[in-house]
């Protein structure tokens, strides 16, 4: 197992595969999701998220057409982020890639926006690669290690751990949400109930009125 | 679907039982190791972990309005990977017309070829197995003039399996178990994110449902007072031209 580890060889290729591997980790392409912008108008994301929730977002532009050539001209975008109240928290004119960072203070919908900048010919197909993480995913990990000096599989199983935590935090959410929507439902079966005894009570009512006010209106012209 | 969400759910939370029991007997092989072999261990498990880091990629559901059709772009790094996701359609007030219609979803690969298609579905979860590494494009259609907004989660999961145990043999089987109990984890956490959509979009309806129940009513009240005043001004009127011709 791995007692037969006594040689230095192994760990460089180690050292090399892990090189390989973070080296694409840094790759714009390799994490994020890409989303096509046209040509005119803006592109938006958004995503509902509580109170006291840390986000952490990074974009860049890619162009789709040639993905791995890197030409002189890069497209410009702009990009803007809303809070659920309609306050700015972020927003960036020409650039090519940004990263926003904040802990939210409302809970809501929160709405990412990206457009072109006026300035591109259009022909090739330009996508914005974003890699939006929220709440654990976006937990740093390494400086919990360093604080800690922990490494390797207790790291991982410290992972797992806040993974499972953030599980316990949703089901609770999710319970509490349930509940409210069991109040209006409810409340909204009782209504139809009732309104539609009043709605039996109103034609009844309305009938008699008609009723009287015609025996009057006959009685008036003499003819009952 | 209520009762098929909670069965899916213990299934969720047995394999995870399952998993933390087989890694906790690997756990306790490890530590009772001895020390000297340990340190060694710890050494090569930091770069395994990191290793292990690079290989699971994780989103949050974002909600994109789909007009007509909308794609999204994402990276599949192994052949052979399991890509599993929800998508839930969160609608918009609909006030006068009487269901959800639904969205079609189309997964294309990096050659070109169509791997998973859902049509007129309002919300659903998909899985497939990535048959090659490279670009996959999720499309969503939607069929009517109505922009509907539609919250998803994609989640490229892989495990290193025999394959690369093999090819390197510093890589231990407990490392494969943390994988494996990582993805248990990551498809509870797609569980939750699709029941927070299924919550929502009920929540919408509930909203719709509560706003229609009570204009529909005073609405039918005014209908009646209406109609039947309407009766009382028409039978004055036969009675008022004249009494003397007109007998009824």
């Amino acid at each position: 197992m791995a007692g037969s580890v006594s040689s230095r060889n192994p760990a460089v290729v180690l050292w090399l595969v892990l090189i390989c591997c973070w080296t694409s980790h840094l790759l714009p392409i390799a994490q994020a999701i890409w989303l096509s912008l046209p040509s005119s108008g803006t592109k938006c994301v958004s995503e509902e998220i509580q109170n006291n929730v840390v986000i952490l977002a990074d974009y860049s532009v890619i162009d789709v057409v040639n993905v791995d050539e890197h030409p002189d001209v890069i497209p410009t975008i702009s990009a803007t982020v809303t809070s659920p109240y309609g306050n700015n928290l972020h927003h960036q004119e020409n650039v090519t890639r940004g990263q926003f960072a904040f802990t939210t203070s409302e809970a809501g919908s929160y709405l990412a926006c990206f457009w072109l900048d006026g300035n591109h010919q259009g022909g090739t197909r330009i996508a914005v690669s974003l890699d939006w993480r929220i709440g654990i995913s976006a937990k740093d990990w390494e400086s919990v290690a360093r604080k800690e000096k922990i490494e390797g599989v207790e790291l991982e199983l410290r992972k797992l751990e806040g993974a499972v935590q953030s599980i316990h935090e949703n089901l609770n959410y999710l319970k509490n949400r349930e509940a409210e929507m069991r109040e209006v439902s409810e409340t909204t079966n009782a209504r139809v109930a009732r309104f539609s005894i009043m709605s039996l009570g109103v034609c009844i009512v309305v009938s008699i009125l008609q009723l009287l006010y015609l025996k009057r209106f006959f009685r008036k012209k003499k003819l009952i | 679907m209520k009762s098929q969400g909670k069965n899916g759910f213990s299934m969720f939370t047995d394999l995870l039982i399952h998993r933390l029991k087989s890694i906790g007997g690997e756990v306790n092989r490890v530590l009772k190791m001895e020390r000297g072999e340990r340190k060694r261990c710890l050494k090569i498990y930091v770069l395994l972990g990191l290793l292990l880091f690079s290989f699971v990629r994780n989103l949050s559901a974002l909600s994109v309005t789909v007009n007509d059709e909308e794609c999204v772009y994402e990276y599949v790094l192994y052949e052979g990977d399991s890509v599993s996701g929800n998508f839930v359609v969160v609608d918009h007030d609909i006030f006068w017309s009487s269901d959800h219609p639904g969205i079609d979803l189309t997964v294309t690969s990096p050659g070109g070829n169509t791997v998973y298609t859902l049509k007129g579905t309002a919300g659903e979860k998909f899985e497939f197995k990535a048959p090659r590494s490279g670009m996959y494009k999720f499309c969503f259609h939607n069929p009517y003039s109505t922009p509907e907004t539609v919250s998803f989660y994609i989640h490229v999961g892989h495990i290193p399996n025999e394959h690369d145990l093999a090819k390197d043999e510093h890589l231990d089987p407990i490392n494969v178990k943390i994988a494996e109990l990582r993805e248990a984890l990551e498809s509870v956490t797609a569980e939750q994110k699709y029941l927070k959509a299924r919550d929502t979009r009920h929540r919408h309806t509930n909203e719709s449902t509560r706003k229609r129940v009570i204009l529909y009513t005073i609405g039918e009240y005014i209908l009646l007072a209406l109609a039947s005043s309407l009766q009382v001004v028409y039978i004055r009127r036969l009675f008022s031209k004249s009494v003397g011709y007109n007998r009824v």
